[in-house]
């Protein structure tokens, strides 16, 4: 009776689809010259992936708006590019020390979380990537102040992970560890206490969740993931700008994980892998094709699709990026129906 | 020997007197009911013991323990669950998360870890919410999203989730609200075996009055926040004041 | 059979992909050249423009036959200003679209993000589009591979700083810089010219955005400076000098080239009278001999008129260095033989950039400016160049 309860998360398919992430850039290459382009592309949205689970731990599962996530991201770079760069610590130690530091930098970030709530939590973190941007600029002897920083190459256990397509592999790997963990964090009872908090504090306290030590450690995980992230993002791109990580981006992977499905972990998979083609492969693709047809000032299509996917969502969410906090927190009571409005 | 003692307690918020000098003793083994009208405070009573609201006045000792200084989530550590009168559950989770979610205090971070690398813990870990989803007799639906899953099924994932912490003493507010006669008669007999098979002292606030004098070994009368009359079912049922606030409520509604 | 058949089908397609072009972009009829633009993020009037102007000197060239018979084609990416999305257009042109080299991309941050690529691929840059005098640091990556034209903000200011303390030995300078790269690349002039004169400039910084500089007035006010250099962009110093002039302090203002803009002596009205500004080239409207064959091509080609101006004309300069340096690749054009032929400039005379020269030590370009300053309202030059 008990054998076979995991049966719903279909774990059969998951080898196949790890094989083939690994296969894909054999065919990618056999398939067109152009192939280190696109894997650059899917390098971009290997990273954000690693990011974007830890975001959904954050605001899917526990509820907890964040628009700081490009600020953590930063951090995670500029340290990881500090520490091997500039102290001349191992990029392995590197990968382990500096999203320990991010997680303690999420820490701090959860503890207006205890207090404030939704909306006003997404303004706070979102002033919080203000200040952090102000303050890599104001390093400027460790981060190269505005101007950015130059970041070495990855050398893993003594083979240097040279371009793409070693990135490629370098990427996935960790991006797929990524997902497994961030899924056995939800599946377990950390998992469980977040989506108590965020359906139910009074069930959370009753069953003996503390709600502070839960939300601080929601955020000391995603700030994990994201550090994570920021690492790979450093040593992969080999150069970081405060440029990179405007609040822009912070609100991009709001809308990765909100296309994905708030609060399941492929969901944000997925959000992420369609936003990231969407805007660097499809829509330069549709334009390309649509410029035979009309004349296009370049850039303008670009603005447009992303305009209908926003519009899009307006329709749906008529609130804008509050409804889209609202959505987070009620989409599981509304779906299919709400018991609350039903039984009281 | 007597388990809970609450004594004159006063809870106000900004005006509303939500208990006035609310004073009574639940012994250990006992089926307590509270009843009285809407908004009389009974809800409001619970909180008080969970932690949820703060008492202006008053004390509440369990077992020795002052349970005015403790917080919410560190009640269930001295053994006392509740379940709420509003469904308070996870709709994404399946039925056996939802349960898992009340062992939240038994499960170690080591559990928790080991559950990650052995399937025969996940096993030993899902035995414990199967052993009471089957007492409730719900342990077939547990693989399946709450969400959807009828009222009455709910209901009951919410009195496990209450019971896997294994407590000494539970408070379930309307467990019976909103259930046909069928369930109704279904949720009297686990409240029954609640206390005689688990051996768990049981708080209940309760409207269907049936139900409420077939179970109760101790029954309290709130209303507008003050004891209107306390003792057996048999006593309470014919209390000149009782059946006043109980005729004239029928009569209105 | 079958599998055969598509595993040798497979294999034939991993050995194309290992044969590539000798020359990526150059083809018997056509040089394909990438441009990456801001075309939709903060900056998107300039990217309009900029490819408006080199394409209007690239129309000119391949009507006359074009470069050693092959007609010039540019491709414009965006990036929005976004590093990120620099690089991501930085190898889609070299990786997909297969350039011959890029050309005239703006932006510090987002010349310095595409780096890696360019030194990955050994694709030369030809005149980025911004000042920052990082871009001709030959220690940097792929530097030997970045060709550049502006005169750096740290040359500028030295020459700013020379000027002043020529013309007034007791001189006394403050600066009013954007806290930024730019500023950064600003500070650093400045510091070295500080320590050639041993002097010390009195520094104020202000964020990017800012709309109230009164603290750094009335901070310059304090010090008593005579001579303030702004390192803003149009808005600052529009806004610096009315303040100044409301406080009742006059001293002498200077700017670094991006307030080397008409709109400054239009907004600033009697406050900005007598401010002088350096800038890299020529005026659009002066007499420089190119500047007169633009407005000739301009007229030729019927270029709108909103187009017409200073930034439209700086497309047009660079794409002119550009094409010098593709003559001088010679008739079997590779990306080598185009860093030999610039290298070959020696005080190149564009016609509105300073005399150009590079080397193998040297890919600065230039190192002078003229300096223009604004009188009756009007921005009239006033020196030759001055380095
Ligand atoms: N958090 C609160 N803030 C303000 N007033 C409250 C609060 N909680 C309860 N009250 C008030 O206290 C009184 C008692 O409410 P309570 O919910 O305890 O009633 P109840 O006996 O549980 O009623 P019901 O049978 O409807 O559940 C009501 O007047 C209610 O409005
Ligand atoms: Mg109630």
């Amino acid at each position: 009776m008990i054998k076979g309860r995991y049966d719903d998360e279909n774990l059969k398919w998951i080898p196949v689809l790890i094989i083939a992430v690994y296969l894909f850039p054999f065919l990618l290459k056999s398939a067109t010259f152009s192939y280190k382009y696109y894997l650059y592309i899917f390098n971009i949205a290997g990273v954000y992936i690693i990011l974007t689970v830890g975001l959904d731990i954050l605001s899917g599962f526990t509820g907890l708006m964040s628009l700081g996530h490009a600020a953590f991201l930063a951090i995670g770079a500029y340290t990881s590019a500090i520490l091997v760069d500039q102290i001349g610590l191992p990029f392995e130690l590197s990968l382990i020390i500096t999203p320990i530091i991010v997680g303690i930098c999420g820490f701090v970030i959860g503890f207006p979380a205890l207090r404030i709530e939704g909306m006003y939590l997404g303004l706070t973190t979102m002033g919080f990537g203000f200040i952090v941007k102000r303050l890599i600029i104001a390093f400027r002897e460790w981060t190269g102040g505005a101007g950015g920083l130059h970041v070495s190459k990855a050398t893993f256990f003594g083979y240097t992970i040279r371009n793409d397509w070693d990135n490629y592999f370098m990427i996935y790997t960790f991006a797929i560890l990524a997902i497994i963990i961030a899924r056995r964090i939800v599946k377990s009872k950390l998992g469980r206490a977040f989506m108590a908090i965020r359906d139910s504090e009074q069930a959370a306290q009753a069953s003996g969740i503390n709600l502070a030590k839960y939300k601080m450690m929601s955020f000391f995980i995603s700030g994990m993931f994201a550090g994570f992230a920021g690492v790979l993002f450093a040593h992969t791109n080999h150069f970081i700008s405060t440029d990179h990580f405007d609040i822009l981006l912070s609100i991009f992977f709001i809308v990765m994980v909100l296309v994905g499905g708030v609060g399941s972990i492929y969901g944000a998979v997925l959000g992420t892998l369609f936003i990231v083609l969407m805007e660097n492969m499809f829509i330069p693709l549709f334009e390309d094709g649509m410029s035979q047809f009309v004349h296009l000032e370049a850039g303008e299509f670009q603005v447009f699709i992303f305009g209908l996917i926003m519009l899009l969502f307006i329709i749906f969410q008529p609130q804008g990026l509050y409804g889209m906090w609202l959505k987070m927190r009620i989409y599981w009571k509304i779906f299919p129906f709400n018991p609350k409005k039903r039984f009281t | 020997m007597s388990d809970l003692q609450i004594q004159n307690l006063h809870m106000h918020f900004s005006g509303v007197r939500a208990l006035d000098d609310v004073s009574f003793e639940v012994n250990e083994g006992e089926i307590f009911s509270l009843i009285g009208p809407n908004g009389s405070g009974k809800s409001t009573l619970f909180n008080c013991i969970n932690g949820f609201c703060k008492p202006q006045q008053g004390s509440m000792i369990y077992n020795n323990i002052n349970l005015k200084t403790i917080k919410p989530h560190e009640i269930v550590k001295e053994g006392i669950s509740r379940t709420f009168q509003n469904l308070q559950n996870v709709p994404y989770m399946t039925l056996l998360e939802n349960v898992l979610l009340g062992a939240h205090r038994r499960l170690t971070i080591q559990d928790t870890i080991n559950r990650w690398f052995s399937q025969k813990e996940r096993e030993r870990e899902e035995a414990l919410a199967l052993e009471i989803m089957d007492f409730l007799g719900i342990a077939n639906f547990e693989k399946k999203y709450l969400s959807g899953q009828p009222y009455g099924i709910q209901k009951l994932v919410e009195i496990a989730r209450a019971l896997i912490c294994k407590p000494k003493l539970i408070l379930m507010d309307e467990p019976a609200a909103g259930m046909n006669d069928q369930e109704t008669l279904e949720i009297a007999k686990i409240i029954s075996e609640i206390r005689d098979v688990l051996g768990i002292t049981v708080l209940v606030v309760e409207h269907d009055m049936k139900l409420v004098m077939s179970i109760s070994d101790q029954i309290c009368v709130l209303d507008s926040g003050k004891i209107l009359a306390m003792g057996k079912p048999d006593e309470v049922k014919n209390d000149p004041d009782v059946i006043k606030v109980f005729l004239g409520d029928e009569a209105h509604a | 059979m079958k599998k055969m058949t598509v595993m040798i089908s497979i294999l034939l397609l991993f050995i194309a992909c290992g044969k590539q072009a000798p020359t990526p972009g150059v083809t018997d009829t056509e040089i394909l050249i990438g441009n990456i633009q801001d075309l939709s993020g903060p900056m998107k009037e300039l990217g309009a423009v900029l490819p408006a102007g080199s394409n209007l000197y690239f129309q000119y060239i391949n009507e006359q036959g074009g470069v050693h018979g092959r007609q010039i084609k540019m491709i414009v990416e965006d990036h929005q200003y976004n590093p990120q999305k620099a690089v991501v257009a930085a190898k889609k042109l070299i990786e997909k679209d297969q350039v011959f080299c890029l050309y005239h991309v703006i932006g510090t941050s987002t010349c310095e993000a595409i780096r890696p690529i360019l030194a990955e691929t050994k694709t030369p840059l030809i005149a980025p589009a911004t000042q920052s005098g990082t871009m001709s640091d030959l220690s940097r990556t792929a530097g030997d591979l970045i060709f550049h034209t502006d005169t750096g903000y740290d040359k500028q200011t030295n020459i700013l700083i020379d000027y002043i303390l020529n013309n007034d030995s007791n001189a006394k300078i403050g600066l009013i810089y954007q806290d930024d790269d730019y500023g950064e690349n600003v500070l650093k002039g400045a510091g070295e010219a500080e320590s050639r004169h041993s002097i010390s400039v009195q520094k104020e910084a202000f964020q990017r955005g800012a709309t109230d500089f009164t603290g750094q007035v009335g901070n310059l006010i304090k010090g008593s400076a005579t001579h303030v250099i702004i390192a803003g962009v149009v808005k600052e110093p529009i806004i610096v000098m009315k303040t100044a002039s409301a406080m009742g302090f006059s001293p002498q203002f200077f700017g670094t080239s991006p307030t080397m803009d008409h709109r400054v002596a239009l907004a600033a009205g009697p406050a900005g009278e007598g401010f002088i500004a350096a800038n890299f080239a020529d005026l659009w409207n002066s007499d420089a001999s190119e500047a007169v064959h633009y407005r000739e091509l301009c007229d030729k080609y019927e270029v709108p008129e909103a187009y017409m101006g200073m930034y439209h004309f700086y497309g047009y300069i660079t794409a002119k260095v550009l094409v010098e340096g593709l003559e001088r690749a010679g008739k079997n054009p590779t990306r080598n033989r185009l860093i030999n032929g610039m290298e070959t400039l020696k005080k190149w005379d564009s016609g509105a950039f300073p005399p150009i020269t590079y080397n193998s030590n040297d890919h600065a370009g230039t190192e002078s400016v003229i300096l223009v300053q604004i009188k009756d309202g009007v921005q009239t030059v006033i020196t030759d160049w001055i380095d």
